[in-house]
């Protein structure tokens, strides 16, 4: 009695054990994979940011990895426990009697050839509905995120039939899946029954014949009980196999996209040059956003580029940056090809102000350091002309902001921006329309400041007054540069620069009239 | 200044299990419970069969294979042969129904979640992030519809089941069966020591996930921003932190189930060998037939199945419960910006009557953080008024009350002679349209953006495209106006952007036209062309329009500054700037080059 609690504890211990090394092992795999994920998607260029929502990577992120917990928590050890139970019974039953053996195997095949079939069409139904998930999650995202047009124009009852019918297909979906495993899953219990009943029918003539003892039939049937329940579970484990591959394949496709991503690195060394060089480039799909657009800036220097809007200002600015690659030996920084530099290099060389500020829901201080060691805060704030204001805030550097920087003004969360480069201590700027949601007063004191720095400056402006404080302007249209020089010699050379100088004179004119 | 401390954390959540939750959960089933109430009749006859299988095991032992009865024995073999078919049937209906009621509780419970934060103000999205609202959306829902499925149903099928096996086993031998239960108080202790320590646990679990999903979100926003600055690593590091709590918390969650499954298999292990002992000496005395012990033995396993995926299931409900407290207590938040419901009423606009009226305005986003303070201004019907301020002023703000995206903290604000908390809260915001200086796009065709869905005829797309200066760049996409948008639209230019919520407000055709810094990112020459074309579409409609530009405003009937939270100076343009006031110093310096290199712009003087 006292050997059988032992052995029982033994047993449960090692079981325990065992249990939580799979358990563990599988949320292990689960974090490392979301990890993974993570990290590939921090290297994502734009087009395949325009190629899979945020929905969809969030569903990646999340149901797909599970998945693939399941797969390997539960999936691996049950085929694991499966083969080892099928070795080991099937060689006791052997031993007892082949030719019984042989036939309670005999559904076997079947079952082989079911469950092939069955394979193909859940995991075509599986990724289906994980599509769908993603939809829904991009619909909810997008919804969520764009709550303020949603209020102001009234559009509640819109997005609500839309999730609504996003929610029915995804119902619609899963319950297609469902409805394939509600066939399969209890086929495997009818397989393994059916091996029982052979086995009763068959031995117990084979008993009755007296080829066999009810002891040798008894016992093989022990042993065919063991089969039994793997066998059900196979039903199961397959079907969890089967979505934790197909979780696998969509969370790879994303992980094998993955660019390394760059370390930190000092700016280039070189005088900050800047310079295009015959560049012609367009987005995938649609006719070229920039043509032969050829100028410089020399270090130090300020050039405004000016245009209409859609003239390809920002184009310039993100292949710069290399958000976009632009073709070898048309982009210049400090006189080299940007496509050789290190991309760690050159983005620490070149500060980039995006048009559109985006602000993480974190504080003002770590919105503008961004985890980088060493940064003087006060004074990269003191130079965007938002020092003040955030001073005002209760919070002061330590007030957080919402979701995308919502809850400062529009003004702000530029300026913010601007800091975030300030800071960074670059020796290029690029500004793209950073000036568009703030007051000639504060615009005024930023152009002054960052004129006085001494950095190489590149701004895209519709601001013509902030043109005219740059060494040279040059005049985008439509991709093309149509124009280039200082104020006075664009307004004598009388194209478009000087057609949208006159409309501004004329406004003024007839303002102050 | 507003104090905007820190984000709201999910709270701290109440008891492990709580019956109002749990009839809360049976209430959101309502819909679903005759299908309930089918798959629990299918139940009794899913054991009866399962449980007839070692019973015509012992009769075809028994009866038939020891007296040598081979007829009897095919008959046997038939009838188990029909349990098998009769549960390959009913196992499939079974399984099929569970996954039914699942998914439609999670879809009904998505529905409902969905149409509640459609409901929410403004500022319930100022501190709640995107990323954790779509974890109670998508990942909480299928957490508490696990507790239907596998929880609820499958802990009924197995009550049935285990009344069943004991029933069976007492009735053919009530000392054997005895011998297996013996271990059973064993088991429930276990059970409870494990229980207590599994408590918080999965909420911690649930609460991890959320946090996690938010800042991932907000890192595919904001990956530009990252990559531009090189800070991929730095974000991966506070990413790799959070995932390393989840997943740590997680395990913590599963600990009870791992120890409950193992102790009951080492436990079922002990009856099984209690049982062969003492049934082996019981057949010696001939006490028990060899069919019943091989029979007893597999009712023996049938018993000890369900309560080691007890186990499971106390996870399932436990984590259920956890998501469904965060699912209601969203629920539970009820909007607080609503129209009343006896007294909305649908003003007549008048022309006596201002379109506009803020009368002694105050308004915080919080606390006493003032941005607006006593802020008094009229707008008549038909007239255009401009709005300046410095940045950060409260412009947007005024914009946001007028539509009752926020409520005043004092003073009222009117909307045609009405106080907007007595307006039917969709015909305010149908009179009243505003372009938001942060451009909203979504998803879908240029069509679709501009239209929002509504039906309108081609033709006044055309027109409002035309108006908004939208139209040239839209003819040249590749697919014109059928052109898919990018998430936010990240595949037009900013401006472009802005040209289109323009051409949407004009689609829209609201009697009082709000744009708040429309078209900043616009070129002048388009802007200039845009303001020809509302100044037609414009007539006897009222509207204001924000900007830093001046050039923007200088047009409008009359210009409000908008200095220290109040109205500062009012008036033309041209009086503004011969008044000499805050107006006319923005003025003077828009004609200075900004390096203070002086004017070449004032030819007129
Ligand atoms: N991600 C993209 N995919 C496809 N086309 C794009 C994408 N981004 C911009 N474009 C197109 O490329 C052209 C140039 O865009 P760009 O953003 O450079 O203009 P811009 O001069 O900055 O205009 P704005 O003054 O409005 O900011 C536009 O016609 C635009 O529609
Ligand atoms: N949702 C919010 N929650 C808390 N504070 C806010 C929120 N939105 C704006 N604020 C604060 O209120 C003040 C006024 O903001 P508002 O957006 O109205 O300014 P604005 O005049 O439109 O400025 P800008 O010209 O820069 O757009 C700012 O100090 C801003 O930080
Ligand atoms: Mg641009
Ligand atoms: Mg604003």
């Amino acid at each position: 009695m006292g050997l059988i609690l032992a052995l029982a504890a033994a047993n449960g211990v090692t079981r325990l054990g065992s249990r939580f090394a799979i358990l563990g092992a599988g949320q292990r795999v689960e974090a490392d994979l979301r990890d993974q994920l993570y990290a590939a998607l921090q290297t994502f260029p734009p087009e395949l940011f325009a190629r899979h929502s945020t929905g969809d990577l969030m569903t990646r992120a999340s149901s797909d990895v599970s998945a693939v917990r399941s797969l390997v928590g539960f999936g691996v050890v049950s085929l694991f426990s499966t083969t080892l139970a099928f070795g080991g019974a099937l060689a006791a039953m052997l031993a007892v009697d082949p030719w019984l053996t042989a036939c309670a195997m005999a559904a076997m095949p079947v079952l082989v050839l079911l469950a092939r079939r069955f394979n193909v069409s859940l995991n075509e139904r599986t990724q289906a509905m994980q599509e769908q998930l993603g939809t829904l999650s991009g619909r909810v995202q997008e919804t969520l995120a764009g709550m303020a047009a949603v209020r102001a124009y009234t559009m509640e009852r819109r997005a609500a039939a839309a999730f609504a019918e996003a929610n029915r297909t995804l119902l619609e979906r899963s319950v297609a899946v469902a409805a394939i495993q509600a066939r399969f899953t209890p086929l495997m219990s009818l397989i393994a029954g059916a091996g029982v009943l052979v086995v009763i029918w068959v031995g117990g003539l084979d008993v009755a014949a007296g080829r066999i003892t009810l002891g040798d039939l008894v016992a093989f049937n022990g042993y065919l009980a063991y089969l039994a329940w793997p066998t059900v579970a196979l039903g199961l484990t397959l079907s969890v196999v089967r979505r934790g591959l197909t979780s696998m394949e969509r969370i790879q496709e994303i992980v094998t996209a993955a660019r390394p991503a760059p370390a930190e690195a000092a700016p280039l060394a070189a005088p900050p040059s800047l310079a295009f060089e015959d560049l012609t480039w367009g987005y995938p799909g649609r006719s070229a956003a920039l043509s032969g657009v050829t100028f410089s800036v020399a270090p130090g220097g300020m050039v405004a580029v000016v245009g209409p809007t859609g003239a390809g200002k920002t184009t310039l600015g993100l292949l710069l940056a290399r958000l976009w690659e632009p073709p070898p030996g048309t982009v210049f920084v400090g006189g080299r090809d940007v496509t050789t530099l290190p991309l760690a290099t050159l983005r620490a060389t070149v500060g980039w102000v995006p048009q559109e500020a985006f602000l993480f829901s974190r504080s003002i201080e770590d919105n503008v350091t961004l985890g980088r060691a060493g940064l003087d805060v006060a004074a990269a704030a003191r130079e965007a002309a938002v020092d003040a204001e955030v001073a005002a805030f209760s919070g002061g550097y330590a007030t957080i902001v919402g979701e995308r920087g919502l809850t400062v003004s529009g003004g702000q969360r530029q300026r913010l921006a601007l800091a975030r480069a300030l800071a960074g201590r670059p020796r290029i700027l690029v500004l793209d329309d950073v000036f568009a949601s703030v007051d000639t007063v504060t615009e005024d004191a930023i152009v002054r400041t960052l004129r006085a720095s001494g950095l190489t400056i590149l701004v895209a402006t519709h601001r013509l007054r902030v043109a005219q404080a740059a060494d040279r302007i040059v005049v985008l249209d439509g991709g093309r540069l149509v124009a280039s020089g200082d104020h006075p010699s664009l307004l004598a050379a009388g194209g478009l620069y000087a057609r949208l100088w006159r409309r501004q004179q004329l406004e003024e004119q007839i303002a102050r009239a | 200044m507003p104090e905007r401390g820190s984000l709201d954390h999910d709270e701290v959540l109440g008891r492990a299990f709580d019956r109002r939750l749990a009839r809360r959960l049976w209430a959101a089933a309502r819909a679903q419970r005759p299908l309930l109430y089918g798959t629990l009749a299918l139940f009794p006859a899913i054991a009866l069969a399962e449980l007839a299988q070692p019973y015509l095991m012992k009769v075809a032992i028994d009866d038939h294979i020891l007296a040598g009865d081979w007829l009897g024995l095919s008959v046997t073999a038939a009838a188990y042969a029909g349990t098998l078919g009769v549960l390959y049937a009913l196992r499939s209906l079974e399984g099929y129904l569970m996954a039914l009621v699942g998914q439609r509780v999670t879809h009904d419970l998505r529905e409902a979640l969905f149409g509640h934060l459609l409901r929410l103000e403004a500022g319930f999205y100022d501190r709640n992030p995107v990323g954790r609202l779509m974890t109670r959306v998508l990942n909480d829902v299928e957490a508490v519809s696990e507790a239907f499925t596998s929880g609820l149903l499958a802990i009924a099928a197995d009550v049935i089941t285990l009344a069943g096996v004991v029933a069976v086993m007492l009735w053919m031998d009530w000392r054997l069966a005895l011998v297996t239960f013996a271990i059973v108080p064993l088991l429930a202790a276990v059970a409870a020591y494990f229980r207590i320590r599994a408590r918080d646990a999965y909420r911690e679990a649930r609460r991890r996930l959320a946090t996690l999903n938010a800042f991932l979100q907000e890192s595919l926003q904001g990956v530009t921003v990252v990559q531009l600055f090189a800070r991929e690593r730095h974000e991966h590091a506070i990413f790799r932190r959070l995932n390393d709590d989840y997943r740590r918390a997680l395990f913590n969650s599963t600990v009870f189930e791992a120890s409950l499954y193992s102790s009951v298999e080492a436990l079922g292990a002990v009856a099984l060998a209690l049982l062969i002992w003492y049934g082996g000496g019981q057949i010696g005395a001939g006490a028990l037939t060899f069919g019943a012990l091989v029979a007893f033995i597999q009712y023996t396993n049938r018993f000890f199945l369900p309560i080691r995926d007890l186990g499971a299931k106390y996870t399932v409900m436990q984590s259920a419960m956890a998501s469904a407290e965060r699912i209601f207590g969203l629920l539970d938040r009820e909007p607080t910006i609503v129209a009343p419901e006896a007294r909305s009423v649908v003003p007549e606009p008048r022309s006596s009557v201002p379109a506009i009226e803020f009368q002694s305005v105050w308004f915080a986003y919080d606390g006493d953080a003032y941005v607006l303070r006593d802020c008094t201004f009229r707008v008549a019907a038909g007239e255009h008024v401009g709005l300046v301020g410095a940045t950060g002023e409260g412009k947007s703000t005024c914009a946001r009350l007028l539509i009752r995206a926020y409520d005043v903290t004092r003073g009222r604000v009117l909307v045609d002679g009405v106080d907007v908390r007595d307006w039917d809260l969709e015909r305010l915001r149908r009179r009243v349209g505003t372009v938001f200086q942060d451009t909203v796009l979504f998803t879908g065709t240029v069509a679709d953006n501009v239209t929002l869905g509504a039906p309108v005829e081609p033709d006044a797309l055309g027109h409002a495209l035309e108006a908004a200066r939208a139209r040239d760049f839209v003819d040249a996409l590749p697919r014109r106006r059928d052109e898919p948008l990018g998430e936010r639209g990240a595949n037009l230019s900013h401006g472009q952007r802005q040209l289109l919520a323009i051409a949407r407000a004009l689609v829209y055709n609201p009697a009082i036209l709000v744009l708040d810094e429309a078209t900043s990112s616009v070129d002048p020459e388009s802007e200039w062309r845009i303001r020809e074309a509302m100044q037609r579409l414009l007539t006897g409609r009222t509207s204001i329009t924000i900007a830093h530009r001046l050039s923007t405003v200088q047009h409008a009937d009359r210009i409000l500054v908008l200095h220290r939270g109040r109205v500062h100076e009012e008036g033309t343009h041209a009086a503004l700037v011969r008044g000499g006031g805050l107006y006319a110093r923005l003025w003077e310096l828009g004609l200075a080059a900004p390096d203070g290199t002086g004017s070449n712009a004032a030819p007129a003087r």
